[in-house]
Formats: C-alpha cells, sequence, structure tokens
C-alpha cells in the first residue's frame, strides 16, 4: 500500500490556482524532492497534505484512509510531521519543551506523558547536534539552528512522512552537505519517506532523493527518478531557466 | 528527572505572599481592608492569567463571568432563604450556583467566539458583559435593572453576628482560598499537557495544530477554567461582602482592563505573575488615591506604561530571565 496518494488535487485562492489537478504518489520510506520556481505551488501542496487547506477538488489518501477534509491536528498522529519553509518555533518555550510538543501531541497512542516527552526530546535534540542549546528559549536561535530545532519537533512526532519545506535554506554549502548526510541517515534509521522541498536543486537532490517532482505554475510537470528528471528537456527550460551545462 | 516535592517549589513565592498579606491584615490594625483589596486583585490576576496569560487570548468580556458568579451566589441567598435549616449549607449551594453559571456561560461564548483569532475573538467578547447587563435589565430577569439585595436574607439564615463576620471577614478568606486554588490549578497546567498545548498555541496556533493539537480543546479547558474562578470571585468578592447585586456594577468593563493590567504587569502565562501585578496594581491605587485623589489616574498611568515598556514580558517575566540560571529559578516560575 502506498504511504500518501493525491488524486487530481486542485487548491484555489480566488481566481489563482495554486495547485492544479495534481496526483502523486509516495511509498513508505521513499525519498522524494520536490522542485519548483517561485509561486509553483510547493508550499500549498504541504498545507493541503498535512490539513491546513482543504483542497476544493480531489483526494488526499494517507494508508489507504481518505483524510481531505481531516484537520490537521488529527492527521500528525497519523504519521504526518512537516517542518516549515521559514522555521515557526514556539519562540517563548525552550527548545527542550518545543520538541516534547511534537512527542506529546504528534504521536499515534496519544499516550506520551510530559516526562516521556522530555526524554525523547532529550535524545531528538541530541541526534540533531543542538544538545547544548537545549535550554535556550527557540526564539533565540540563529536561523540554521531553528531548522535543526523544527527537524527535532517534526523527529519526535515519529512520523512515517515528513514534509520539509525548504529544508536547506539560508545554509552554508558545508552546512547544506552535512544536513543532507544526517536527513538520509534518519530517513533510513526511521524508515521515514520523507519529502522535501529544496532550492538547491542539483546539489541537494542529487545527493538524497530518489525521485523527483517538479512543479510548475500548481501543476505537475515531472514526476521521474532522479537523474532521469533532472536531464528531462522540460525542467531544464522551466526550472533552470537556461539550457543544461551537459 | 525532577524529583515530586521540588515540583512544588514555584508555589513557595506565591503563598509566601499570601500568608504575609493575611498576617498584615489580621496583627496590623485598620490594615484588613487594604489586605483584602489586594487579595481580591491577586485573585483576580490569577483568574484571568489562565486564559488571558497561557493562550494570549484577550476577552473583553471577562468582568461577565464575575457578573454571573455574583447573581449565582444572589440567587441562591434570595430564592433559597425560605427553606429551614440550611444555615451555611446555602453559602456551598451559591457557590455551586455560580460556578454552574460560569461554566454555562463560558462554554456558550467560547464556543462562538473561540473559533475566532487574536483581535477578532477580543472585538467578539466586549459585548458581551454589557450584552448580559442590558438583557438581565431589558427581558427584567432576576429582578431586572433593580438587582437583587439580599442582607436581610443573609441576617435571617445564618444571624446577624454570624452574617455580619461572613461579610467583613469570612469573605475575604473566601477569596485567599479562590487565589490559593487558581495557584494550584495554573501550576498544574504549568506542568501537565495542557501547559505545553497552550503555549504551542499561544505561541503559533498554525504550527501547533499541525503538531497535532487541538487547539479549540485547550483554548476552551482555558476559557472555563478561568471563567470558573471568575465565577467564584464575584460570588465571594462580590455578593458576600455587599449583600446585594446591580446589574450595572457587576458587569462594569474596568474590572476587566484591571485584569488585563495586573497580568501584563506581572508576566503573564507565569505563575507569581498576577499576585506581584496584583500588589503592584493594588497598592499603587489604594495610596495615589489617598494621597491625591482625583489625579491617581494622571499618575498611576504612566507608571503602568512605563512597567509594561521596561518589562515587556512583566515584572515576573524579567526575574525569570535574570535569574534562569541560578538556584532561584526553580521558584520563579
Ligand atoms: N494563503 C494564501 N492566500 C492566497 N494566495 C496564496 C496563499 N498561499 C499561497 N498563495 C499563492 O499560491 C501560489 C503558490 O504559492 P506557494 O507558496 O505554494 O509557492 P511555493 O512554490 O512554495 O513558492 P516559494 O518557492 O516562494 O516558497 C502563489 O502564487 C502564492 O501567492
Ligand atoms: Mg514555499
Amino acid at each position: 500500500m502506498s504511504l500518501l496518494i493525491l488524486e487530481n488535487v486542485t487548491k484555489r485562492f480566488g481566481g489563482l490556482v495554486a495547485v492544479d489537478q495534481v496526483s502523486l504518489e509516495i511509498k513508505h520510506g521513499e525519498f522524494v524532492g520536490i522542485v519548483g520556481p517561485n509561486g509553483s505551488g510547493k508550499t500549498t501542496l504541504f498545507n493541503v497534505i498535512n490539513g491546513v487547506f482543504f483542497p476544493e477538488e480531489g483526494r488526499v489518501i494517507f494508508e489507504g484512509l481518505d483524510i481531505t477534509t481531516l484537520p490537521p491536528y488529527k492527521r500528525a498522529p497519523l504519521g504526518i510531521g512537516r517542518t516549515f519553509q521559514i522555521p515557526r518555533p514556539f519562540a517563548s518555550a525552550t527548545v527542550r519543551e518545543n520538541v516534547a510538543v511534537g512527542a506529546m501531541f504528534g504521536t499515534l497512542s496519544g499516550k506520551v506523558n510530559v516526562d516521556e516527552s522530555l526524554e525523547i526530546a532529550d535524545q531528538t535534540i541530541e541526534r540533531v547536534g543542538l544538545k547544548e542549546h537545549r535550554n535556550k528559549q527557540a526564539g533565540t536561535l540563529t536561523p540554521v539552528e531553528k531548522k535543526l530545532m523544527e527537524i527535532a519537533r517534526a523527529l519526535a512526532m515519529k512520523p512515517k512522512l515528513l514534509l520539509m519545506d525548504e529544508a536547506m535554506a539560508g545554509m552554508h554549502p558545508n552546512d547544506i552537505d552535512q544536513m543532507v548526510a544526517f536527513i538520509k541517515q534518519v530517513a533510513e534509521e526511521d524508515k521515514i519517506a520523507i519529502v522535501a522541498m529544496v532550492e538547491h536543486i542539483m546539489r541537494a537532490v542529487v545527493g538524497m532523493a530518489e525521485k523527483v517532482i517538479v512543479l510548475h505554475q500548481g501543476a505537475k510537470l515531472v514526476d521521474a527518478p532522479t537523474k532521469e528528471a533532472l536531464e528531462d528537456p522540460k525542467v531544464v527550460e522551466v526550472y533552470l531557466g537556461r539550457p543544461s551545462e551537459k | 528527572m525532577k524529583k515530586e516535592s521540588t515540583k512544588y517549589y514555584p508555589l513557595i513565592p506565591v503563598f509566601a505572599a499570601y500568608l504575609v498579606l493575611f498576617l498584615i491584615g489580621r496583627n496590623v490594625p485598620g490594615m484588613w481592608q487594604l489586605v483584602a483589596m489586594l487579595l481580591f486583585y491577586c485573585a483576580l490576576g490569577q483568574a484571568f492569567n489562565i486564559f488571558l496569560g497561557m493562550t494570549g487570548y484577550v476577552d473583553f468580556g471577562y468582568v461577565a463571568f464575575m457578573g454571573v458568579g455574583t447573581y449565582g451566589m444572589a440567587l441562591a441567598i434570595t430564592k433559597l432563604a425560605h427553606i429551614e435549616g440550611l444555615g451555611i449549607a446555602i453559602i456551598i449551594i451559591g457557590f455551586v450556583m455560580a460556578l454552574f453559571m460560569a461554566t454555562l456561560l463560558s462554554l456558550a461564548v467560547g464556543a462562538v467566539a473561540l473559533r475566532l483569532r487574536g483581535a477578532y475573538f477580543a472585538i467578539a467578547t466586549i459585548g458581551v458583559n454589557e450584552g448580559l447587563r442590558f438583557f438581565i435589565e431589558g427581558a427584567r430577569i432576576w429582578n431586572g435593572s433593580e438587582g437583587l439585595i439580599f442582607t436581610a436574607q443573609l441576617n435571617q439564615i445564618l444571624g446577624r453576628e454570624t452574617a455580619s463576620t461572613l461579610m467583613t471577614f469570612w469573605a475575604d478568606i473566601m477569596v485567599l482560598i479562590i487565589a490559593v486554588s487558581a495557584a494550584f490549578i495554573t501550576l498544574y497546567y504549568i506542568r501537565s499537557k495542557i501547559g505545553y498545548a497552550l503555549t504551542a498555541l499561544r505561541e503559533d496556533e498554525d504550527a501547533a495544530k499541525v503538531m497535532g493539537i487541538n487547539v479549540t480543546k485547550y483554548k476552551i479547558i482555558a476559557f472555563v477554567t478561568s471563567a470558573c474562578f471568575a465565577g467564584l470571585l464575584g460570588a465571594a468578592s462580590w455578593a458576600l461582602k455587599t449583600p446585594y447585586v446591580f446589574p450595572p456594577e457587576v458587569f462594569e468593563i474596568h474590572y476587566t482592563i484591571e485584569a488585563i493590567i495586573i497580568v501584563l504587569l506581572g508576566g503573564s502565562g507565569t505563575l507569581l505573575g498576577p499576585v506581584v501585578g496584583g500588589l503592584i496594581y493594588g497598592i499603587s491605587k489604594y495610596y495615589l488615591s489617598i494621597f491625591i485623589p482625583g489625579f491617581q489616574l494622571l499618575i498611576f498611568a504612566p507608571i503602568i506604561i512605563i512597567i509594561i515598556v521596561l518589562f515587556p514580558e512583566g515584572v515576573v517575566g524579567m526575574l525569570k530571565n535574570r535569574f534562569k540560571d541560578s538556584a532561584l529559578a526553580q521558584f520563579i516560575i
């Protein structure tokens, strides 16, 4: 059974079609990169998947369950975690508390108590390398640390699907390599399907994605194994806007 | 892992403040009135903090819960006075009524208004207290605009002596008990899933939802809890201290404003904040009105603005940051 299926999903904002008849399929443990120019509907697609917006048309199916109109707080425990394009920490709470929230409310059983959550938080924070910042207010972290904190918060939810919006935005190339390695490791260890939106298409996508989906003006342009997708003339033209270097 | 006993350390400064107040009130002649007023403001701050402080939502109609609580007690006493042998039990029935009415009203208001966000919620609640007042007056329920006066009934049920100590002393003790209970509940909430959910939704409601938090549920929990304490406070401080209730007095918006100021001054969402805020507010108000009667607002308003500008997280918020890494940290939350 597929982990996630979108069937002809359309999301409009007034007259603007932000997501246009998109169908796609994500398998368990799969690593998928989503790319597309600014405004092509990447974030909106995430919002439809995790319930921030309901689509006007189409269906969203998670592990065989139709979740098209399920509110977001009910989707999270099913196993959908997410990070945001612009980090959204619970600013006044500590890093530890932020991550504990993920464990407390985002897990399927819903029976994780406060102490257990804090324990899970400590382990997860250590994993993303934020240990020395755990008692800092999340609002005081640097942008990159906030990204890591959000990843920890999502991982503490023990997701089956992790949606990462602009996972590497604003990162130094060295950090990107580290991040790619880390995310790949997490995906394998935790058996999480990751759908990552990546801006540095070549570097990051080639580094980790098995499959690439290219969006253009809300519609799906390409959906193919990474190598194939990157060589597709349509992608080169639309996404890169210049002739391939090859 | 925290030891069980250290979990309650943050209650120590709160209870110490109340104990000192109580001792001053009992032992320094002529001070009880001031102490009673301070207890009222501390309790008011603690009650409102559970909603305003923990969720970040501003309810401008908050006083309505105190109003219906006052009516709860007043109705219990006026309607049940004829039953022989009720004695002090009538007070308990009154509190139950107050709780019941505050719960009902908060569920009704919450079900509608808590669907709205931030400023829209605030605006939607502005009319609640006035609306209720005009409804009571217009529909002539509960004796309409004439209100309910029940001094005679209290005297008849409890005897003149007891009724008088109830008004001048025991009612204030009940306010103290309400404040202490509110402190317990606040700490319990802060330490439990409820507190984590409320902090998350206060900081970023959409992100909270995505993390699996049923934000509506937790907002309603905070709203109803806060309303219940307001109802009890109305019943104790308004109905029992002054055994009458007039609609314009108990639905007066300025109590809501006072509650907001106290919470912001002290440090919203903290346990100790409303106590500190209540003391600063109450003491300044009391002495300013003695020394410069009529002009107190002129001095008072800038003082409040200065404190809020200097300490945007309130006095306790500031202390919390200052002593973050010291041994004091476990007492200040
Ligand atoms: N809440 C909203 N209300 C109205 N229009 C919106 C909203 N969110 C997105 N849009 C519009 O939908 C389109 C797709 O936006 P979206 O944010 O999904 O693109 P994106 O691919 O994530 O872009 P970026 O690379 O800049 O993050 C844009 O034209 C955007 O202006
Ligand atoms: Mg985006």
